[in-house]
């Protein structure tokens, strides 16, 4: 098969392939688009799956915040819809009931971290861009790339079907911390907890398979002429990502298949001795160690975190050099904070857990690594902000998003300071500060960089341009709403505010300070708003496929990079002939050059 | 000749079923504490709950001894521990229910049926947890929270279960106790130590008292259409 001529034999090589596959039959459905080993393909699939995680996600916590809001009132038309579909213990009345919220909580997170955001930003950005941009004709093993989407898919629908088996899906909060885990459902062989680790151990076998991929791609693939330096800002983005996932992920493999072992064959390996559980005491010979879980799952849990916020900002990169029409500034600095946040993500884990009592001297060691890995991501972010000085902008909906990303993921990353610090954490240690920060490190920040490649990419994978009145007010409308919602947790954090309660705080904040439970209305109405101004984008990103304006220029947004010098939509094998990159990935604006735009493969 | 059958079928059944009723009674009586109860402590965190201390002028106190001028004993459950085994009767016409109100589990001591439902209700506007952790084997252990007042959720004991327990983990003096038994000849005494069980058929059975802290006494009855049947239980 084409995508299967991985040597650099020159335009020729890549060229006599391509024909070559036009030579053979036309793929039929099946081969084109569920066993597809094209890269774009997988991609696409990816980037479609996430989102409607992404949206069903979002549903769970739409759900969660009416309940936050108004506790103990029947859901609006969605609450007998839920009582019918999952059972009176669930939703009696239309009213979430307590376990409901605890399982569409540990879900969400799950849900929006696993299943919607990194594969969008690592599964679907990664998989359509990275090879184009590398000028490779595809993925350097198309079947295990497949094999990948394939492990995704399923883990998905483990973790979707097991909201419908009995006792409902995985409740113990989205980092499943044992012993809470394996106790919420003792004696229940098979619950939602075991769904939930048998789905992820699919989804991180999905993960493992990709960063392979990837890795190898990178530094197998690239055409002729693109040495590291030349690569995008996204490609390194991904690279990182790449080694973050194939080094973090294994523990959290060990760790899960441990923690099944824990729940269904009632070994010990994170219970301890003496556990009473309800006033009684539990039916297993303990000796384990409820801590282990916390550190294995804290092993993968921080690093991807750099998983969800550097494809992004790789994204965000090429935007920005692309709108501002001007170089990246500092590229070069930028390519080694990346790889720096890729080392130094592996020794913070553990600011997760101050309040463990781990001891001084291991807090002290964590929050210094903690402040330190601010530092990369400090000059990353202002590499970004100083790139737009003396630029002559375009404001389309892609760089909207691409700007926003910048001061909303400034927010997350500094609110994230008093976090990192032993002794603030201590305080605000799972209050909705906590929830504040990660989220606007995540939703206006990662989401944001997101949807600026949705916007960016969107003409080159379909060959029609996304409308873009509605993309501005999806843009507008998001922004403010994600604000509206996110910033009145700060408040209610510091106020003390449990991010576990599933009255929205009333048994604690009823008399002594009733504002902080009126701000939950407000996060509510503002939630629902963020939710309408979802739709144009749903309409437009479905719509746009059939009346979108097409493209008439392979390089519709006059960039520099290989991914626009591919014919549009690139067709299987990416470029009629193999490109020759001759200058790095961001030359605009060059003095004395005849457009204010030179391509990598443009010859010198 | 199908007309005279039929009437004197009728006839006949009227009859056995006019000699049924006269062969149940009701099971009257009173139950006595002997020995003097401890005083009731006051319930401090109730009291300093910013949600629950409101409802309370004087602070609320534990309920361990009910006890009325004459010795009569309040929240003992009475029921009919033996001699009725075989029978079945008939799904009961109300669902017996368990509030809490004020922080407080109203009533405190109620009576089941097993293997049917009893509604658990909130009378306040915050939350409560209700916790059961089940002591018998086929009873489900459950554990759900309720937000508003008026919020009510149906739970079946599947099993008999003297006492099934109920608690507030958010406000940790709530309890609730509710006699689960398979028959409908249970009854919880009043405030002044009196009980009535409706419509038990003549015969011989064990009745059984049992109180939180005075703890179970049984004795052996026989019931010719109705009878009146005394207790009296120690303090312990």
């Amino acid at each position: 098969m084409a995508q299967t001529t991985t040597s650099k034999s020159g335009a020729h090589g890549v060229h006599a392939a391509h024909e070559a596959h036009h030579d053979h039959h036309e793929l039929g459905f099946m081969s084109k688009y569920i066993f597809s080993s094209d890269h774009k393909v997988i991609g696409i699939q990816y980037g479609v799956t996430a989102l409607i995680f992404l949206l069903f996600g979002f549903f769970l916590v739409g759900c969660m915040r009416w309940q936050l809001a108004y506790p103990g009132r029947a859901i609006p038309m969605i609450g007998g819809f839920l009582e019918l579909l999952l059972g009176k213990d669930m939703a009696a009345g239309g009213i979430m009931q307590g376990d409901l919220y605890n399982a569409f909580g540990a879900m969400h997170g799950t849900i929006m971290v696993f299943l919607a955001i990194v594969p969008l930003a690592f599964g679907a950005f990664g998989n359509f861009v990275t090879p184009l941009q590398i000028g490779a004709p595809d993925m350097a093993f198309p079947r295990l790339n497949m094999a990948s989407y394939h492990f995704y898919f399923f883990g998905g629908i483990v973790m979707f079907a097991s909201f419908f088996i009995p006792g409902g899906a995985a409740r113990s909060g989205w980092t499943s911390y044992s012993p809470l885990a394996t106790t919420a459902q003792f004696g229940q062989a098979f619950n939602g907890q075991t769904a939930w680790l048998i789905g992820m151990v699919l989804l991180i076998t999905s993960s493992l398979l990709g960063a392979v991929n990837f890795i190898t791609t990178i530094i197998q693939l690239r055409t002729k002429g693109m040495s590291w330096m030349r690569m995008p800002f996204f490609v390194w983005a991904q690279f990182v990502t790449a080694f973050l996932l194939l080094l973090a992920f294994p523990p959290l493999e060990a760790a899960g298949i441990l923690q099944l072992m824990d729940n269904v064959f009632h070994t010990s390996f994170f219970l301890p001795t003496g556990l009473v559980v309800n006033g009684a005491q539990l039916p297993v010979s303990g000796g384990g160690s409820p801590l282990l879980w916390q550190h294995l799952f804290w092993f993968l849990g921080h690093p991807e975190v750099y998983v969800l916020i550097l494809p992004a900002m790789g994204i965000v990169s090429e935007v920005i050099a692309n709108n501002t029409r001007k170089p990246l500034w500092g590229y070069k600095s930028m390519v080694y904070a990346s790889i720096c946040i890729g080392f130094l993500s592996f020794i913070v884990w553990a600011h997760h857990m101050y309040l463990t009592g781990m001891g001084t001297k291991i807090s002290t060691f964590f929050q210094t690594t903690t402040m330190m890995i601010s530092i990369p991501s400090v000059i990353i972010l202002t590499a970004l902000f100083i790139s737009l000085w003396g630029g002559s902008i375009r404001f389309n909906t892609a760089s909207l998003f691409a700007l926003a990303f910048l001061p909303m993921f400034g927010i997350g990353g500094l609110t994230g300071l008093p976090l990192g610090f032993n002794a603030s954490d201590i305080y605000l240690h799972d209050s909705y500060y906590v929830i504040g920060h990660f989220h606007y490190v995540v939703a206006p920040g990662t989401i944001f960089g997101l949807f600026a490649g949705i916007y960016f990419w969107y003409p080159k994978a379909t060959g029609r341009f996304l409308n873009e009145t509605l993309g501005k007010i999806h843009f507008w409308g998001s922004l403010v709403c994600m604000n509206l919602v996110f910033a009145p947790m700060f408040i209610q954090g510091f106020k003390g505010m449990s991010r576990r309660m599933y009255d929205g705080g009333a048994t604690y904040f009823l008399e002594t300070d009733p504002t902080a439970l009126k701000l939950n209305i407000y996060i509510t109405h503002s939630a629902i708003a963020l939710g309408v101004f979802q739709l144009p984008f749903i309409w437009n990103f479905f719509a746009s496929l059939f009346v979108g304006r097409k493209v008439t220029n392979d390089n519709p947004w006059d960039a520099t990079t290989l991914d626009w010098a591919t014919p549009t939509p690139p067709p299987h094998g990416n470029f009629l002939r193999e490109p020759v990159v001759y200058r790095g990935p961001y030359e605009y604006s060059v003095p004395g050059a005849a457009k204010d735009f030179t391509p990598q493969n443009q010859p010198t | 000749m199908l007309m005279k059958t039929t009437l004197r079928f009728a006839a006949v059944s009227v009859l056995l079923a006019a000699v049924s009723t006269l062969q149940a009674g009701n099971v009257t009586g009173k139950v006595s504490l002997k020995g003097e109860a401890p005083a009731e402590k006051e319930i401090t965190p109730l009291a300093k709950d910013p949600n629950c201390g409101k409802s309370y002028s004087k602070p609320a106190t534990t309920r361990h001894y009910l006890v009325a001028a004459d010795k009569g004993l309040a929240n003992v459950f009475v029921y009919v521990k033996k001699g009725l085994a075989g029978k079945a009767f008939p799904a009961p016409a109300e669902k017996p229910l368990m509030d809490q109100k004020a922080c407080l589990y109203q009533p405190y001591v109620m009576g089941a049926r097993a293997g049917h439902p009893v509604m658990i209700k909130s009378s306040d506007d915050f939350m409560h947890n209700v916790n059961f952790a089940a002591s018998k084997a086929g009873n489900d252990t459950f554990n759900f929270a309720q937000t508003k007042a008026g919020q009510v959720n149906e739970k079946t004991f599947k099993n008999v279960e003297v006492f099934a327990k109920l608690q507030c983990n958010v406000h940790p003096w709530m309890f609730g106790y509710i006699g689960v038994v398979d028959s409908p000849y249970y009854a919880v005494t009043d405030a002044s130590g009196k009980y009535t069980i409706a419509g038990l058929a003549d015969g011989k059975y064990t009745l059984a008292f049992i109180h939180l802290k005075a703890g179970e006494v049984l004795q052996e009855i026989e019931v010719k259409g109705g009878a009146a049947v005394n207790a009296t239980l120690e303090v312990k």
